[in-house]
């Protein structure tokens, strides 16, 4: 049943919208490779040991977005949906800006600085 | 069977220590959501205007693992001694323990994933003053119940899924024109001897929100001696309650549409109203069908406003399927449409207006006499927030 289970669930992470890119921490900050943006825009980088996703977003200009996927109303954990992102606590829904379109939050998602060196995109988380 | 070894990996998976942002360093959040409206019925040409609710959020961060969550709720302004109306009562105060950023656990008083107003029920997220007439007396938002729940995704979406084990329904309690509603607890002196399962997958495609629910309980909350008396089968699921539900949401630009439905099934309902008398339905349905269109969303100007504009059809009947000893009830069988507008100055503050046209069955003279007219219609001006 274990097996069938795993097999079930590596079979729907295909089915996933957004990539997920597994880490670790760097002290007080998260380093990706740049090479990952060359499929896609959006990413989701979860790291070992820290408690939420990030977002991570090349935008038109060059730079990266990188937004903390945690509800700015009630901290819960938000989950990728369409062009944003949702929280199924109270029906919060955040764009891939990280800009509220539907309450109750009222407070953008938190941004982290980012930086680009050498072939890494560093996050810091501050 | 959970080894030693298992135990000690969960406990080591669970307990480690974790890097958390600086919000969850302990914190408190408070916030709220509230309702008022007018309302006019046609027929019997009266008007009533009422606070209907007014509900807190207290919730704690402990860390980044560990949060508390809780919603109180007064309805209708004011409880006083002796007078009929009005509840205060908690909507939920549950533990919720984060196990990692696609899994959590809860445990205490919460809401169950069942219907989409049963979650997700502020004022500013649906439209039209009240909530659907199937999602009030069919599934009987917000039902919530004393349990754990378990919830996941994958890989942060888009497939989410959720189970729990929580107290079961009183069929004692089961009002004839409401359903089970009256069956709930809502944490209140729950009989813990009758159990209930329920179970629900959220699949988002592009714009496109999917989900599929159920719930599986007994009803028979009486102990097992007086259970036998009555001849109603007890134990954790005797006499059960089975709801199945699904629903489609859909959202891009200007327009929203989403449709529901959902089946209540009391095999038993004939072993219950021999015991209570309260004229238990067998089966139960209701589905709805709503488009919506906001006017504001191409006027650069206007936003962050909203003006949608909406129209629902619901088809409920709260008793498709009687047992032998019940009878039917044709103004159970009732059709409602329901159209206005909801206008959002900003995305948590909502005023509403919409005038709902009610069709049912014709009263049975067996149940109870005096005038009835198959159709009416209601006229709601409200206004709801949250924070």
């Amino acid at each position: 049943m274990a097996i069938s289970a795993g097999a079930l669930t590596a079979e729907l992470s295909s089915c996933s919208s957004l990539p997920v890119y597994r880490t670790a921490m760097n002290g007080n900050a998260i380093t990706v490779p740049l090479s990952l943006f060359g499929e896609g825009d959006v990413h989701i980088i979860r790291a070992d040991n820290y408690g939420y996703d990030i977002a991570l977003r090349q935008e038109q200009d060059g730079s990266y977005l990188a937004l903390l996927l945690l509800c700015t109303h009630a901290a819960t954990q938000l989950t990728s949906v369409g062009d944003g992102y949702s929280c199924n606590l109270h029906g919060s829904k955040f764009d891939r800006h990280g800009v509220v379109t539907h309450g109750p939050a009222e407070r953008p998602l938190k941004r982290f600085p980012t930086g680009v060196s050498a072939n890494s995109i560093v996050i810091s988380l501050g | 069977m959970l080894t030693r070894y298992g135990v000690l990996v969960f406990s080591l998976t669970f307990l480690s220590r974790t890097s958390s942002p600086a919000q969850l360093q302990e914190s408190t959040t408070i916030g709220g959501y509230g309702n008022a409206f007018y309302q006019r019925d046609a027929n019997q040409k009266k008007s009533t205007a009422d606070v209907e609710r007014f509900v807190l959020f207290l919730g704690h961060s402990f860390n980044a693992k560990t949060s508390f969550v809780s919603e109180l709720e007064i309805e209708d302004a004011k409880v006083s001694g002796g007078e009929t109306g009005g509840e205060v009562a908690l909507e939920q105060a549950y533990l919720k323990f984060n196990i990692d950023p696609d899994h959590y656990f809860t445990a205490g008083l919460f809401i169950p994933r069942i219907g989409i107003l049963n979650e997700n029920h502020l004022p500013n997220t649906f439209n039209g003053n009240a909530r659907t007439q199937v999602e009030t007396f069919i599934l009987p938002s917000t039902w919530r119940e004393l349990g754990i729940g378990f919830y996941g995704s994958i890989n942060s979406g888009p497939f989410n899924y959720s189970a729990a084990i929580v107290n079961g329904l009183n069929s004692e309690a089961f009002e004839h024109g409401s359903g089970i509603r009256q069956g709930r607890f809502e944490g209140r002196n729950a009989s813990a001897n009758n159990l209930a399962i329920t179970g629900a997958l959220q699949f988002n495609i592009g714009n496109i929100k999917t989900q599929v629910s159920g719930y599986y309980g007994g009803s028979v909350a009486a102990e097992p001696q007086q259970a036998d008396t009555l001849g109603l089968a007890s134990g954790m699921f005797g006499t059960p309650v089975i709801v199945g539900e699904a629903d489609v949401q859909f959202e891009s630009g200007a327009f929203s549409a989403k449709i529901l439905g959902t089946i209540v099934s009391i095999p038993d309902a004939a072993n219950i109203n021999r015991a209570y008398a309260n004229n238990a339905p067998q089966t139960e349905y209701g589905a709805y069908a709503e488009v919506a269109y906001n006017l504001f969303q191409n006027i650069e100007e206007a936003k962050p406003q909203q003006l949608n504009l909406f129209v629902r059809y619901e088809k409920l009947d709260m008793n498709a399927s009687i047992p032998y000893n019940g009878t039917i009830d044709a103004t159970l069988n009732q059709g409602h449409l329901t159209t206005g507008l909801s206008y959002l100055p900003l995305n948590n503050v909502v005023l509403k207006a919409d005038v709902r046209f009610v069709r049912t069955g014709n009263q049975n003279p067996a149940i109870s006499s005096g005038p009835y007219e198959t159709s009416n219609t209601f006229i709601t001006l409200g206004f709801g927030f949250s924070f």
